[in-house]
């Protein structure tokens, strides 16, 4: 870790059309960034998933498909009230029950909690032979609640706006002497309220573990985003040494944010498992899922703005109301700040909290939901102004390679071409409109707080394995990994043996932010570099050459005219193996912290039925290094589709009266499938970050920041006016019209 | 799901001597098993009629008439050489359209005239619905019901959510059943249904112990074209918002007979005689097309979060008469 050796190295940075030289200091062990000038053989090239037969074929082991000898079912019981207290809760009855191994309370007198925060809150558990004998003990178990008055609409909480019949708020603004000035002396000023729905992650797998308590030591295999962080949090709740825990996920389906803790799932089924003696599978249902595993939180925003005559942003005025759930916080809406470098602004954050089901983190939190409702508005504006919103982005984007990206965009989706000169105007059934927004994120990865570390063994056979007790969530890191070690080695991605999702394993982070990747990218591609150095040393003996000189390329270690194969190498090696574990360490300056995009969309409406088909998209999008081109163009891809079902289909609706989810399941909790898709194109556009030896960034959140506006906007350009909620359904559609409801 | 015995009969009457209120039939279980593990149903013994699919799943076509099997899929459906003719496309449509390809290879005809429901109140445990016997109240009416019913109704909004119902309406089908005495019997499709259903109609007037194991009806006069469209919020894996099956003939250039059944607009498919009755004597055209389905709307009385559905409605019909009027 120490950097008291280090060397000065020049590396060229940037694109190709917008690069600069730079100096770093790279420390000792650590080897030169790559740069625009690297020439790479396996990093780049079109590697498939490494792991995706076995993903296809069900070969692929997922927590959920763990299955020790002896296993038990274990379920939760769920309070059927918003809100409560639990005054008394008595299992016997259940544990009487044939079948049933162990029940336990995780509410009322004699645990943590008594408050029920949310209709389908847990209050007790079960573990038994079979599923449906815990879910049948359940009911066996005797609760008193003390009921409570709830509210389950975040617009019906204290602190809400009044609004209109259209949803507009109407509650005045606070005053502000600085904007409501650049307001007044604005050439164009416009206001307008926008609203979200909540969104639910969705994962296909759900939330669950399975947890083996014996011997005083607890192995469990979670389907988790943070296996160390599971880790941690098991060994805090169960009251055991962190050493005797080990979490497993070496597969993971899907997490967006909602899987970072072990969860009420997690901790009543390691309980049930040390008081059955026996592992316990505890995986929630679907409903449970979109009822008590999280969501992206509902907001309403307000925006009032202003463009001075030439069309630039000079006021601009956001309030947010989050609607996050029982946790009353979280649900602040994010704004593309780099608009709005001229504008006297203000931005009020206020949450509303209600008896429902708490938000998580959900790919790119507060950012899908602020930036539908600002590039909205910014369209609004331009209609006003009579200006093209591409010309209004142009004026207004300081971000250099943006300004880039739009340029490129709009080439390559033929903006002039599909943009509709003459919205609504035509009066024919069928619209086409196109519409663009922006994205940002700021994501190069980091060392953790103590450093993420990877570690590269090289076997006498020629085996070689890079490892990480981080989880691959999906996004391909295994294969990543295969490439970077290869890369070094000389090999090919499938020769590399990749092991992730074990904490006896070096440890690595939790998959939020857009930063598995580019934290751990780095400290793979150093321990690969220290293990060839020592494989060089044996090498270079053995041939009476120079280190320096040897090299690895094709499969074969040696120098210009004596080369061994790889497998004749690693035969030098020996007793035991080469193992070399290198830390992620921290970022070099480089060219710049965070990544743009853009997006575009063309739609079609039926005005006569509301329904909207997206017909077209492109995101262009950089990214730092592209390590694997058809994984990253896959993330791109699924936020996008992720996003276009945020815009116009995915909504959980609760009765209020009741305090509940209606459309807990994939029947009316509705989500794109094949035949909404559109024609999906992504543009990866490659910069060499210099930020460290890989230079790879963060990919899985900012290529969702854009989607849901940029269809928002279409749709504003298809019927000549904006549908200013999300999703955009055919009654909003129709409404918007002027007909219908 | 509760634990229940499962009978596998050999012959239809088996199954049907076995039936009774503690029992219930399956077919291609799309409906079924979501209810058993849902637990809104817990029957002491399931029927499964799949092993009678040998005699139960034929689609045949002799002479005049068209004979579907209960147990026939919605992929056969879709398929079939038998409704090949104009006169029968409405059914076939109806069938190809639905859901899922996975879904339509296992989904039966007799499952999709029969199934229950799809109100977000009726089929989950948790909330006390007045069809299902749960509670007192019809949540649906003063809670969310923008996939309600927006005619027809009395105590609750459910809708019936059959597709293929409107098309064999609007052919005049019969259903066969086999009854308690061991005997089959037809009835109109329209007796299929109660005639103004109430939460406390069940969705269907067979009996317990009555078996559904076929649909026939006349292949209409040569010159008959007909018609299924329906509207969605996504357009694949969804329900209808609204559907409408239509049945025209032309002779010399204006409309000689006409049929309109519309679905997942009231508790049972809603044939409208009044709209169909405007057609008669005249010649297609957009503006006919629109009074008619003004006409076949004209009764919709629907709540707040559901008024969209009157012009959806209103567009798929026009649609589906414009479709099934065009020269070909």
């Amino acid at each position: 870790m120490s950097r008291h050796r280090e060397r000065e190295v020049e590396i060229r940075v940037g694109t190709e059309a917008l690069h600069r030289t730079i100096k770093v200091q790279v420390p000792e062990d650590d080897p030169k960034p790559w740069d625009l000038d690297s020439k790479l053989s396996v990093v780049g090239t079109d590697v498939q998933r490494l792991d995706a037969v076995a993903k296809v074929t069900g070969r692929a082991r997922y927590a959920y498909d763990q299955a020790p000898t002896g296993l038990l079912q274990g379920t939760l019981l769920r309070a059927p009230h918003p809100k409560a207290k639990v005054k008394r809760v008595d299992v016997s009855a259940a544990l009487a029950m044939p079948g049933v191994r162990a029940a336990i309370a995780t509410k009322g007198p004699g645990t943590d909690f008594v408050q029920v925060r949310f209709a389908g809150d847990d209050v007790a558990a079960v573990a038994a032979d079979t599923l449906d004998a815990a879910i049948d003990a359940l009911e066996a178990i005797e609760v008193d609640y003390e009921v409570e008055p709830f509210n389950t609409d975040y617009l019906a909480a204290e602190g809400a706006p009044r609004r209109d019949a259209a949803g507009q708020v109407t509650d005045p603004w606070p005053e502000e002497a600085e904007v409501e000035a650049a307001l007044a002396a604005a050439a164009i000023q416009h206001e307008a309220t926008y609203s979200v729905a909540v969104q639910t992650h969705s994962s296909l797998e759900p939330h669950g573990f399975v947890a083996w308590y014996r011997d005083d030591e607890l192995e469990v295999w979670a389907s988790t985003q943070a296996t160390f962080g599971v880790q941690a949090g098991l060994a805090r709740a169960l009251e055991i040494e962190q050493s005797k825990v080990r979490v497993h996920a070496e597969f993971v389906g899907g997490g967006f944010g909602s899987k970072f803790f072990a969860g009420a799932e997690g901790v009543a089924a390691c309980r049930l498992s040390r008081d059955a003696g026996a592992p316990v599978k505890l995986m929630l249902s679907r409903y449970e899922e979109h009822t008590a595993a999280g969501n992206r939180p509902a907001a309403l925003i307000q925006i009032r703005a202003g463009l001075d005559a030439e069309g630039h942003v000079t006021a601009w005025d956001f309030r947010n109301w989050g609607g996050p759930g029982y946790i009353g916080r979280g649900g602040s809406a994010r704004e593309p700040a780099y608009y709005l470098q001229r504008a006297k602004r203000r931005s009020v954050q206020k949450d509303l909290a209600t008896d429902t089901d708490s938000s998580r983190a959900m790919r790119a939190p507060g950012w899908p939901q602020g930036f539908f409702a600002a590039e909205t508005m910014l369209d609004e504006l331009a209609a006003k102004a009579g200006l093209d919103p591409l010309e209004l982005r142009l004026k207004n984007d300081s971000h250099e390679l943006r300004a880039a990206e739009w340029r490129l965009g709009a080439e390559r989706f033929a903006w002039d071409e599909r943009r509709n000169a003459a919205p609504g105007s035509e009066g024919g059934r069928w619209r086409r409109g196109a519409g663009l927004a922006s994205a940002v994120w700021g994501q190069m990865g980091s060392p953790g707080r103590t450093p993420h570390k990877v570690t590269c063994r090289i076997h006498a056979d020629g085996t070689v394995e890079a490892r990480n007790g981080a989880q691959d969530i999906g996004t391909g890191m295994k294969t990543v990994m295969a490439m970077l070690t290869a890369e070094e080695l000389g090999l090919r991605p499938e020769q590399i043996r990749v092991t992730m999702g074990d904490t006896r394993d070096p440890a690595g982070p939790a998959s939020g932010g857009s930063t598995t990747t580019p934290s751990l990218a780095p400290a793979v591609r150093g321990a690969a570099v220290q293990a060839k150095a020592e494989l060089a040393a044996a090498v270079a003996a053995h041939l009476g050459a120079a280190a320096d000189d040897v090299t690895f390329a094709g499969g074969s270690v040696g120098t210009a005219n004596r080369r061994l194969s790889f497998a004749d190498a690693a035969k030098l090696i020996g007793p035991g193996s080469i193992e070399a574990t290198a830390a992620r360490l921290p970022n070099y300056d480089g060219f710049q912290d965070f990544v743009c995009g853009c997006q575009f969309a063309e739609v079609e409406i039926d005005t006569h039925t509301g329904v909207v088909a997206v017909r077209h998209m492109l995101a262009v999008q950089d990214c730092g290094r592209v390590i694997a081109p058809k994984l990253a163009e896959s993330q791109v891809l699924g936020a996008m589709i992720q996003g276009i079902s945020y815009a116009l289909h995915e909504q959980r609706v609760l009765d209020h009266n009741v305090g509940r989810m209606l459309n807990g399941d994939f029947l009316n909790y509705k989500i794109t499938m094949v035949r909404d898709m559109p024609s999906l194109d992504v543009v990866l556009l490659p910069v060499a970050n210099g930020k460290n030896s890989v230079g790879a960034a963060g990919l899985g959140e900012p290529p969702k920041v854009a989607t849901a506006a940029a269809i928002s906007n279409a749709v504003h350009n298809a019927l000549g006016v904006p549908v200013r909620s999300l999703p955009i359904t055919p009654d909003r559609v129709l409404a918007a019209l002027g007909g219908g409801k | 799901m509760k634990p229940f015995a499962l009978f596998r009969p050999e012959a239809d009457r088996d199954a049907q001597a076995k039936a009774g209120a503690e029992t219930a039939f399956k077919a291609g279980g799309i409906d079924l098993l979501d209810r058993l593990k849902e637990r809104v149903l817990a029957p002491q013994t399931v029927i499964d009629l799949m092993p009678l699919r040998a005699n139960m799943a034929a689609i045949g076509r002799d002479a005049d008439r068209v004979r579907l099997g209960a147990l026939a899929t919605l992929d056969q459906v879709a398929r079939t050489d038998a409704l090949r003719d104009p006169a029968c496309t409405a059914l076939a449509e109806a069938a190809g359209d639905a859901a899922t390809p996975q879904i339509r290879n296992r989904a039966t005809v007799g499952g999709n005239l029969l199934q229950l429901s799809r109100c977000w109140y009726l089929r989950n445990a948790r909330f006390s619905c007045l069809h299902s016997g749960r509670g007192d109240t019809c949540l649906a009416q003063e809670g969310e019901h923008r996939y309600h019913a927006i005619m027809g109704t009395n105590d609750c909004i459910r809708v019936h959510p059959s597709n293929l119902a409107p098309p064999l309406y609007v052919l005049d089908a019969k259903v066969t059943v086999l009854g308690a005495d061991g005997a089959t019997r037809d009835l109109p499709i329209r007796d299929l249904y109660p005639e103004d259903p109430a939460a406390e109609s069940p969705e269907h007037r067979l009996a317990a112990d009555e078996i559904l194991v076929a649909v026939h009806f006349a292949v209409p006069a040569t010159g008959t074209r007909s018609c299924y469209r329906e509207s969605r919020e996504k357009q694949a894996h969804d329900w209808a918002t609204t559907a409408a099956a239509v049945r025209l003939r032309l002779d010399g250039g204006k409309i000689a007979e006409a049929a309109i059944c519309l679905g997942a607009v009231a508790p049972v498919p809603m044939a409208r005689p009044e709209a169909a009755a405007l057609l008669i004597g005249e010649a297609p055209s957009a503006t006919l097309f629109a009074a008619a389905a003004e006409r076949a709307f004209a009764e919709a009385d629907p709540l707040d979060q559901n008024a969209y559905k009157v012009p959806v409605g209103t567009a798929v019909l026009i649609d589906a008469l414009t479709e099934a009027a065009r020269a070909r």
